[in-house]
């Protein structure tokens, strides 16, 4: 547990500032510098709102755990849903030519972080574990 | 987020402050609607005081977008911070959406 932020929000989306608030923090508290820092809270928020919209179908009263902690090459944050398992191969954004709305979420993710992966070990729902590498270790 | 209507030189312009994420911007899109529904022919959007925005927040402006430009309406935006600017440069968004510095950048084009 040591220098480990975790957070449990119901997957309303009005609990979006608080994971946004917390993850902002957090990237402060590990040292990233204020754009890194904006750009992970935009990845995170990005990532529970996935949750809500396709693991919880827009189920409000449901359960989103997500985790902070610097590993050793890194800065980690793992989000935790119980609900329909992602199908990551099929989960891909729209093309930046492609104008429609939506799409967007998953480049905001990739973004800033270097691995974004659903832990194949989680029996029920779904673990996204997303690593943004520090700069010496890239 | 807020949701302020002025009218400038005759035409709506609404000034959003606050964060638009999933939880506001269902509220945003009802009211960008309410006027696309009339077929408002300008509609200019002031960004000064916008925190933050996510893709459901964006979803929502391109949505409009391509529903004026159906019927040959003007979404425009003025004074966006620069984060959010970046995230619209990202998305090659800055490329679809008329975006002017100011006010009187908007209304002197």
């Amino acid at each position: 547990m040591k220098d480990t932020i975790v957070i449990t929000i119901p997957s309303h989306p009005k609990f979006l500032s608080v994971v946004r608030a917390v993850t902002v923090g957090a990237g402060r508290l590990f040292e990233f510098d204020e754009a890194a820092a904006e750009d992970i809270k935009l990845a995170v928020d990005e990532a529970c709102t996935n949750i809500i919209k396709h693991a919880y179908k827009g189920d409000t009263a449901r359960k989103i755990v997500i985790k902070y902690k610097v590993i050793r090459k890194g800065f980690q944050v793992v989000i935790e849903d119980n609900g329909v398992r992602a199908k990551p191969e099929s989960i891909r954004g729209r093309s930046f030519d492609d104008i429609r709305p939506g799409g967007l979420g998953i480049h905001f993710i990739k973004r800033v972080f270097d691995i974004y992966r659903f832990d194949p070990k989680r029996k029920k729902g779904n673990r996204l574990v997303l690593i943004k590498y520090f700069k010496r270790d890239k | 987020m807020n949701i302020t209507i002025i009218i400038y030189k005759g035409e709506k312009v609404l000034e959003l402050s606050g964060d638009i994420d999933m939880y506001s911007s269902p509220e945003l899109r009802e009211q960008l609607m309410s006027y696309i529904m009339k077929k408002i022919p300008s509609l200019s959007i002031n960004f000064d005081k916008v925190s933050y925005i996510d893709s459901s927040g964006i979803a929502t402006f391109v949505e409009s977008l391509k529903c004026m430009k159906l019927y040959g309406g003007r979404l425009r935006f003025f004074s966006i911070p620069e984060g959010i600017m970046e995230i619209f440069r990202f998305s090659k968004l800055d490329r679809v959406f008329d975006i002017y510095g100011n006010i009187e950048d908007v209304f002197n084009s």
